[in-house]
């Protein structure tokens, strides 16, 4: 049987994402966490939603419970929320992937669906263990809104370099 | 019921549905009790915060670089406005030294060896941060091994910045003061006024204008805008004497009992390459 040399890229690209997550939110937290809006990077996200549309790769579901648990573990602490959605996102993205064509458009939407589902569940989540006390108006403008947006200019920038790296090591 | 149980996916949905509930409680009932998390925990952390330091070094030496060269273009007018506070800088420093020695003499005479300004600082950088906009917390670079406890309360070079929640080997997270969750900020601070201390509790933090929010003042002393605010070392999680922020707003609270204050942040939340951990020693 032939292997994939997606097989090893997809989790180094998997946790490359996500710290690379942590150090821009930390290097450019002037930007990214100012007093009216705030921006959660989600990189991983994309690399994770490209490689489940685009490329070939197996044991999606478990690489995402895995960086789901690496992400509470290491930046939150609180061990669940993205063990939970991580996966619910992989599974959605198969589900919706299924009815299209592949195009640049069609990841786009998928991949901004997936964003902004994940942004809502994880501030439903923490509303309810009592870590925000944000309103639902607020978190649409403070936190949605500009994450949203940072993540479709990663989206844009990114897509087509990376669909030429998943398409050359898919083959 | 046969076929209920034959449906596979609505089990497994429910069974991951109830394990991460499970393990939600789990931590959070760990993070409020005990003074570490479990080694399991403790191990995944470091093995996670080495591999980060790996990915972290690279991206902020391509920044450091880019901010370089932004330095090197404000360097002139810098020096003109430092060349104006340093003069007045060595008058205060010599000052202080003979503050700080004759305070070290009466604590002597006073047999006083520790008192609650004294700590010990524990120096880490930064290497990353939660990129969520619910828990603000960044990942410091030392941990139990270096001595850091919970609860710690942690300084950058300007003030108060967060305090310690979780602590690994070789890393530790701290949660800045600007969280807004239920077991957050209660720093035990007092007001610096003309007419003596007032105590207080750091109660809260409005992110839309980036003030504290100090409350539980019961004394009628005058608080003016302006006024320093610092920790007063009660509660025993913080040495006294860190500054948090000056006073920028007086106000009734809800009841028009107590007084509220609003505070702006000595320390620049959004910029903290290196940070210290104050331990206290007594």
């Amino acid at each position: 049987m032939r292997i994939s040399k997606m097989r090893y890229f997809f989790p180094l690209g998997l946790f490359l994402g996500l710290f690379l997550d942590g150090t821009f939110s930390n290097l450019f937290s002037k930007q990214m966490f100012s007093t009216n809006f705030s921006i959660e990077s989600r990189l991983f996200v994309l690399w994770l939603v490209m490689c489940v549309c685009l490329g070939e790769v197996e044991h999606s579901m478990f690489w995402a419970v895995c960086v789901g648990f690496v992400f509470d573990l290491y930046y939150t602490g609180i061990i669940g929320p993205f063990v939970m959605i991580v996966p619910l996102i992989v599974y959605l993205t198969k589900i919706m992937y299924s009815f299209f064509k592949p195009s640049f458009i069609v990841v786009l939407l998928i991949y901004l669906i997936d964003i902004a589902l994940l942004t809502l569940l994880f501030y439903w989540i923490n509303v309810m263990i009592g870590f925000t006390n944000s309103s639902l108006t607020s978190f649409i403008s403070t936190t949605l809104g500009p994450t949203l947006a940072y993540n479709l200019a990663a989206f844009v920038i990114c897509y087509f370099p990376l669909q030429r790296f998943i398409e050359t090591f898919s083959r | 019921m046969q076929r209920f149980f034959f449906n596979k996916r609505l089990i497994i949905i429910l069974v991951s549905l109830i394990i991460g509930f499970l393990l939600i409680a789990l931590s959070i009932t760990v993070r409020n009790n005990k003074a570490t998390p479990p080694l399991v925990q403790q191990i995944g952390n470091d093995a996670v915060g080495i591999v980060d330091r790996v990915v972290e070094y690279p991206v902020a030496f391509v920044k450091g670089a880019g901010g370089t060269v932004s330095d090197l273009l404000n360097t002139y007018s810098e020096n003109q406005k430092l060349k104006q506070q340093v003069d007045s800088l060595a008058t205060q420093k010599a000052s202080d030294e003979a503050l700080r020695r004759e305070n070290s003499q009466l604590k002597q005479q006073l047999k006083l060896n520790k008192s609650l300004t004294d700590f010990k600082k524990i120096s880490a950088y930064t290497i990353s941060r939660a990129p969520s906009s619910w828990q603000n917390q960044i990942v410091i670079s030392k941990g139990s091994l270096a001595g850091v406890t919970k609860n710690a309360a942690v300084l950058s070079e300007k003030g108060l910045v967060g305090r310690v929640v979780e602590v690994n080997k070789t890393n530790s997270k701290v949660e800045l003061v600007s969280s807004t969750n239920d077991s957050a900020n209660r720093f035990a601070t007092q007001i610096q006024t003309d007419s003596g201390v007032v105590n207080g509790l750091i109660t809260g933090y409005n992110s839309d204008t980036n003030r504290l929010l100090m409350g539980q003042i019961t004394s009628q002393k005058k608080i003016k805008k302006g006024d320093q605010v610092i920790t007063s070392g009660m509660g025993g999680n913080s040495p006294k004497g860190i500054l948090v922020g000056t006073v920028v707003k007086v106000a009734k609270d809800d009841y028009g009992l107590a007084s509220k204050v609003e505070l702006k942040p000595a320390a620049d939340l959004t910029n903290l390459d290196v940070v210290t951990v104050a331990k206290r020693t007594d």
